[in-house]
């Protein structure tokens, strides 16, 4: 491992004098390089005209709003330097945050030499990664998008669709957020009798209620205010072709009873129109969510499902696609490298690891989201762990074995816990206590007593 | 079991009629907003709204007691201010009066509440025009300006701030005078008038250099800098904003060096070096961590930095920036801020040829329509809007829109953005 370059920052108001003194003695090995930057600012300056490796800031007197700002700041600096926040006594909230943020480490002033040392072992670890070379992938293209997978639940899928997409059955697809709804209606679309003419999604539950319904069917000028000119609906621009009801669940209860009637009488009014036209799309509909569930609580007409759900085909999640992950790793890796300009021939094989051990709650979607921004920031011919985003990487025990012996005080597993079930809830006490099986003024008591 | 699902915002707010007894439960209602987890990776994801946000009953009947602690402090420092007044009132102080009115104002202010501070003004006003001493007049007609300015009422707030110049300039009162004419500049800044705004922050920089004002003198610079940046002199925006910069370092003005180097971000994105705005803005966002929370500052460098992303293509990094903006936006019921971002998000997914990107400028409209004072921005949605359909080839429906945002520029007077939404409308005919 070349030398490693450190730029050392004082907090707001602070001094790094003895902090850089104490590191340059420890520096004597000659493998690190040390700067500083007296305040915020010029430390900006100094990020953006060179790639260091390491920032050591000392938080100030606020040290969550000074963390926060450095994890932003450092997001795409010049050589993606990892964080390491200083703080005279950093409460376990602090370092929890830290470590959510992805913060190499949070150490205590006055600095000791074997934390430090530790720290900088894991970058230097980094360097340790071996490549993985990508497999070849045959995708099967679908559009600008493409089907990958050789798993036995993928092969499923593809005997299903087969099947089913030689005639103009209404299709219903289930599956979890981002199984890849859409890119299998396109296939449906692409191999049946109506691929001539043109594919239409329309995503029910991004579109406001209010405004839903002249989506679809289309409105005449004035038929209410902001119908400023007449639209012609998604219905009608499908044409001969294909209609994608992607998050049909969303829907109310009157707009279905409209698309009832479309899908039975195959025809449409446009809103404050009079006029019948006449429709011969395909209807395919999609949800992530389970519909018999919905009809039982009349959230949903049964009448409905039983005409859009002809064929069900059902998508599995990516943990369930078992080794189908590295493919669609590769296949997203040599996409994205294209697309950006980048030679990346492998992944390594800690990222492969991170990969395999995260849970993928937004499946195929998220798994391309993550990659896409690793291939933006990787700077060499391979993805590495540092490439992978905050979440990600907070999976690995960065802070695990930062105190001595490794092991963690029960107090600290739990705040641990608590922090990672919170998030989970996205911050909502209640959830989270129903979660923990604890009273919510329990919770709330451990939440303040860790400082979370 | 987990219970009941989440109430959607829009549902919510369609629930609570439009009392100003409700507005602090509206703001708490719209700043606990959270996304619904599985919303999050969904293919709706990317398109979520405010409106489309959950509220839990539950949470806001348990925030209520905080909401309740704010209300009641404003009102204390409100009350309390008043006092004040009778106070002085009592032992004849009317200056003393006139400033305890402004301050109840400049309270008002500071949560947001424009109308209600314009009403302290008036009243601070009306005590200050029965003294001698016509310094506390000059004051609270500046007051006045700039809530009227704030309020988008730019025809009062040019004659607040016209009787403001000629009463200081009367009473040789040249910090006032100097003031004024800055405030001069701003409402012919806001209205496109570059000749009337070059006029008065000259005429203010030369008031102040007189007085060795060194920072109004750097802020006048500043404004200076803005209006060449608009008019596309962008060597001579740059001069002034180093000038500025010079004076500000020095003294540690860590607000004011924010302000510049948000200003000289701008400066570097129109011509094109795009690393030196994104350092720019970051540095700004050091400064702007050094200087007294302002919230609206740094929101401000954000939603430059989001833009400078989306012009250069960096649209991941754009996204990221917008989310973030949003959510901050949310936490403190920003809601002039967020029709602002959604206007950048819908922009973002007009880049990507994205129809379904329509939803943001609808959420955008139906926020500002919703603010008093807010016609400059809701224009400012309408254009944006009219040019993602004309980008995805809509250009019936791209023409309504640009129409509808020249209405409203024409109903400001606001000269240049008209003109450009006149270029957008040739544009589509020809």
């Amino acid at each position: 491992m070349p030398r490693l370059r450190i730029l050392v920052v004082a907090g707001e108001g602070g001094n790094a004098g003895g902090l850089l003194q104490n590191l340059r003695q420890w520096a004597d090995d000659g493998r690190l390089t040390i700067d500083t930057a007296p305040d915020l600012p010029r430390a900006v300056r100094q990020l953006a005209g060179q790639g260091w490796d390491v920032v050591l800031a000392v938080l100030g007197e606020h040290p969550d709003d000074d963390l926060s700002w450095w994890v932003d700041t450092l997001r795409g600096a010049t050589g993606s330097p990892r964080l390491i926040a200083v703080a005279p006594a950093p409460s376990m909230g602090l370092v929890l945050r830290a470590e959510k943020a992805g913060v190499l480490d949070v150490l205590s002033l006055p600095l000791r030499r074997e934390e430090l040392v530790r720290a900088l072992e894991r970058i230097r670890s980094v360097a340790g990664e071996t490549a993985v070379p990508l497999p070849v992938v045959q995708p099967h293209a679908v559009g600008p998008y493409a089907l990958v997978g050789q798993s036995p639940a993928m092969l499923d899928v593809y005997k299903l669709l087969a099947r089913v997409a030689g005639s103009s059955a209404t299709v219903l697809i289930q599956g979890e957020s981002g199984t890849g709804k859409e890119v299998v209606a396109r296939a449906i679309h692409v191999n049946g009798p109506h691929a001539s003419g043109a594919f239409v999604a329309v995503n029910c539950a991004a579109i406001p209620e209010n405004l839903l319904e002249s989506e679809l069917f289309g409105h005449e000028k004035g038929a209410f205010t902001g119908a400023v000119t007449r639209k012609i609906g998604r219905f009608e621009q499908a044409g001969r072709g294909t209609l994608f009801l992607d998050e049909i669940a969303d829907m109310s209860l009157a707009l279905q009873a409209k698309i009832l009637r479309a899908v039975q009488e195959r025809e449409i009014e446009r809103v404050g129109g009079g006029e019948t036209i006449p429709v011969d799309v395909r209807l395919i509909a999609a949800t992530n969510r389970d519909l018999k569930d919905a009809i039982k609580q009349g959230r949903f007409r049964e009448d409905l499902y039983y005409r859009l759900a002809v064929v069900t085909i059902r998508l599995p999640t990516l943990v369930e696609r078992g080794d189908d992950l590295v493919l669609l790793t590769a296949y997203y890796v040599r996409h994205f490298a294209e697309r950006y300009g980048k030679q990346i021939h492998a992944i390594s094989d800690r990222v492969l690891e991170l990969l395999r051990a995260h849970a993928w709650v937004g499946n195929v979607r998220e798994l391309r989201n993550v990659i896409e921004r690793a291939v933006i920031v990787a700077t060499d011919d391979m993805v590495r762990a540092d490439h992978l985003p905050d979440e990600l990487r907070g999976e690995e025990t960065t802070l695990a074995d930062r105190p001595q012996g490794g092991l963690l005080t029960l107090a600290e597993a739990e705040a641990r816990h608590i922090a990672r079930v919170l998030s989970h809830t996205n911050g909502q006490i209640g959830a989270a206590a129903e979660i923990l099986g604890i009273h919510r003024n329990t919770l709330t008591r451990k939440m303040k007593e860790y400082g979370l | 079991m987990t219970g009941p699902p989440p109430v959607r915002v829009e549902k919510a707010l369609a629930l609570m009629p439009e009392l100003e007894a409700l507005e602090p439960l509206r703001a708490l209602l719209v700043s606990i907003a959270r996304p619904d987890e599985a919303t999050l990776w969904s293919s709706s994801g990317p398109y979520l709204t405010l409106g489309k946000r959950g509220v839990h009953p539950d949470e806001l009947r348990r925030r209520m007691p905080q909401a309740f602690h704010r209300i009641t402090e404003h009102l204390q420092v409100l009350f309390k201010a008043y006092i004040e007044a009778l106070e002085g009132q009592q032992r004849g102080d009317a200056p003393g009066v006139v400033a305890a009115l402004l301050r109840a104002g400049r309270l008002e202010e500071d949560v947001g509440r424009h109308t209600q501070a314009h009403t302290w003004y008036e009243v601070a006003l009306g005590v200050a025009e029965a003294l001698q001493d016509r310094r506390p007049e000059v004051e609270a007609l500046r007051a006045l300006g700039y809530v009227c300015l704030a309020l988008g009422e730019h025809a009062a707030s040019a004659r607040h701030f016209q009787r403001s110049l000629a009463l200081a300039e009367a009473e040789f009162d040249q910090a006032g005078a100097t003031a004024a004419s800055e405030g001069l500049g701003e409402v012919a800044l806001a209205q496109g008038q570059w000749g009337g705004a070059q006029a008065w922050y000259s005429r203010g920089l030369r008031l102040a250099e007189a007085a060795s004002d060194a920072p109004r003198v750097g802020r006048l610079e500043r404004q200076l800098g803005v209006l060449a940046r608009k008019q596309s002199d962008l060597a001579a925006a740059g001069d002034l904003l180093r000038r500025a910069r010079e004076r500000f370092e020095p003294a540690g003005l860590a607000d004011e060096m924010a302000r510049v180097l948000n200003e000289q971000g701008q400066v570097d994105a129109q011509l094109g070096r795009y690393t030196a705005a994104s350092a720019a803005y970051r540095e700004a966002l050091a400064w702007a961590q050094r200087a007294p929370r302002d919230s609206g500052l740094e929101l401000s460098i954000r939603l430059n930095l989001a833009e400078l992303d989306l012009e250069a293509g960096r649209l991941l990094e754009a996204e990221a920036e917008l989310r973030r903006a949003e959510q901050a936006a949310i936490a403190g019921n920003g809601i002039r801020r967020l029709a602002y971002i959604y206007t950048l998000m819908g922009r973002l997914r007009g880049a990507q040829g994205d129809e379904t990107g329509f939803v943001f400028f609808e959420q955008a409209i139906e926020l500002v329509r919703a603010l008093p004072g807010s016609v400059v921005t809701e224009a400012q949605v309408y254009l944006a809007y009219g040019l993602f359909r004309s980008r995805l080839g809509q250009q019936d429906e791209a023409r309504a829109y640009l129409e509808r945002a020249r209405e409203l520029f024409d109903s400001l007077g606001e000269a240049v953005e008209r003109e450009r939404v006149d270029e957008e409308l040739r544009a589509l005919s020809a």
